[in-house]
């Protein structure tokens, strides 16, 4: 197990090692020796691992007026208010009109035909009323979570198993107890499974968010738009790898609170 | 004889399956006894568990009714009546403790009674050891333990069984005849428990209620003359088991035939 373990980290080292390597060997290999910049493959669009590495210490220096630290902190901060707002409000509506079938079907058309809108496509109304700041990203990010966690819980709460409903109400539940010891705790499994995707787009929102928000609303967006301005792709990978780093960190720890939260699933039992 | 707890007369339900209504039980009449523990047998399709639904609030008759000590069953179930389903329907996200306090949680019971009426469950369940296990863990013998536990823990003076040891083998089905039995004798409920087999009907029940095919009919009320308290396996053995058997066997197999020809 621990061996299998150590094995499964040396093989993620080595491809990362590996990939590493040859991106800094093939951006330094010349076409025509002696000429300069003319490459076989031109570090000039995608960087090299040493220059992007240089970059990364130069932005988190203090010799910049906004460091990479600041921009990364806003992005995240974004992040997860718009996933927060998104996952509550989308829960509570997906609890709401899962458990109701007339409210459920009065507000479907409204539903689908939001959620059908590309979400990119109202960025620009959202900073004209929401300004470019930090409120217009979490706007952004909200639209999108909402409606994946919504229809997840949404399919979660038309599922509850009826017996179970029933046995409940034999034990002598009332509506509200059934509700908090069954129909919650049988949704939020499905929940779960929107929160990991959830993440992702809160994040692709807000960066989006960030393309068109300029320096007043920050962050790694601003920092990748900027870099466009001066073709300066080794910014670009910087403020790419940085975002990897947020979407692991947020993904590993929605994994954690799964894992406590829905400890009863099969999946998570020692058997 | 005790009084009549349950009195069903003249029960009907018809169900609607597309624009045809298909009968599923049709003018059944019988009464439960308290205290009595009542089998109701028949071929599958013949209506049995939707009688049971019927008493427990699940479904509504067409025609006829049903009463409980006298007063017609309503849209919700009572707060005497105790429901075990064939599915399993033990709750995953609780633990085999806070599967059997859910009654007493929703009723107020105080904690620490509730807590001490659970150890008392558990062992007499045979679940020591498993207080803090996920359901996910269990066998399916132990998940129907913890599931009937849970519903005799807040002492239904009637309890509907629909097949609960319907999906178990035939060794821990004997056991929970067995427990069953025990757990009966001590609190005496009304039982009315559906099933399709019949050497369960004859080792548990007082007397069983022999259903038609569909559309179910009462064919006959047997009355189960079998000592008390009875060996779950030793029963099988003895002469007045295979009469028994025999003479009801012979009155279901006219059902069977009917099907086949």
């Amino acid at each position: 197990m621990k061996d299998g373990r150590r094995s499964v980290w040396a093989w993620r080292l080595g491809i990362l090692v590996v990939f590493l390597g040859a991106w800094e060997y093939l951006t330094g290999i010349k076409a025509i020796s002696k000429t300069p910049g003319l490459y076989w493959i031109d570090p000039f669009f995608i960087s090299r691992p040493s220059a992007i590495a240089q970059r990364f210490l130069y932005l988190t220096s203090d010799k910049v007026r906004l460091t990479l630290w600041q921009m990364a902190l806003s992005t995240i901060q974004s992040t997860l208010w718009g996933f927060l707002v998104g996952i509550s409000t989308g829960f509570a509506a997906g609890l709401l009109l899962g458990r109701s079938d007339r409210i459920a079907r009065i507000f479907d058309p409204f539903i689908v035909a939001f959620n059908s809108l590309p979400r990119i496509a109202l960025v620009p109304l959202i900073t004209m009323i929401f300004g470019f700041g930090l409120l217009a990203k979490i706007v952004l990010a909200w639209s999108i979570v909402f409606f994946i966690v919504f229809f997840n819980t949404f399919q979660g709460a038309r599922s509850v198993d009826a017996d179970l409903i029933h046995s409940a109400r034999f034990l002598g539940a009332g509506d509200g107890q059934i509700m908090r010891t069954v129909v919650v705790p049988s949704t939020l499994a499905w929940t779960f499974a929107s929160l990991t995707p959830s993440i992702s787009f809160a994040l692709i929102g807000v960066v989006v968010g960030e393309f068109i928000g300029g320096e007043s609303g920050g962050g790694l967006g601003y920092l990748i738009i900027q870099s466009l301005g001066t073709l300066n792709a080794a910014d670009m990978m910087v403020a790419l790898f940085v975002l990897g780093a947020i979407g692991i960190v947020m993904a590993l720890g929605i994994r954690q609170i799964e894992r406590r939260l829905l400890r009863w699933r099969p999946e998570y039992q020692r058997r | 004889m005790a009084r009549v707890r349950i009195a069903i007369r003249d029960l009907t339900k018809t169900f609607a399956a597309g624009t045809r209504e298909v009968p599923a039980v049709s003018h059944a009449s019988f009464d439960v006894h308290d205290k009595e523990f009542v089998a109701i047998v028949g071929p599958s399709g013949c209506g049995k568990s939707t009688i049971l639904n019927m008493i427990g609030s699940l479904v509504a008759p067409s025609g006829g009714e049903i009463l409980i000590d006298g007063v017609r069953v309503g849209p919700r179930p009572g707060p005497r009546v105790g429901y075990v389903f064939q599915k399993d329907t033990v709750f995953p996200w609780r633990t085999v403790a806070q599967n059997i306090a859910l009654g007493l949680q929703y009723r107020g019971v105080a904690t620490a009674e509730i807590r001490s009426q659970v150890t008392e469950a558990v062992a007499l369940a045979g679940l020591e050891g498993f207080e803090d296990a996920f359901p996910a863990t269990l066998s399916g013998g132990m998940r129907q333990r913890v599931a009937l536990m849970r519903s005799l823990v807040v002492n239904p003076e009637i309890l509907l069984m629909d097949e609960p040891f319907g999906a178990l083998d035939t060794h821990t089905k004997l056991n929970l005849h067995a427990e069953l039995l025990s757990l009966w004798g001590a609190r005496q409920q009304t039982v009315v428990f559906v099933t399709h087999d019949l050497s369960e009907a004859i080792t548990l029940a007082d007397r069983i209620v022999v259903m038609t095919r569909r559309p179910g009919r009462v064919k006959l009320i047997y009355d189960v003359k079998l000592p008390r308290p009875r060996d779950v396996i030793r029963l099988r053995e003895t002469a007045e088991y295979l009469r028994e058997y025999g003479e009801i066997w012979h009155a279901l197999g006219e059902e069977f035939q009917e099907r086949v020809s």
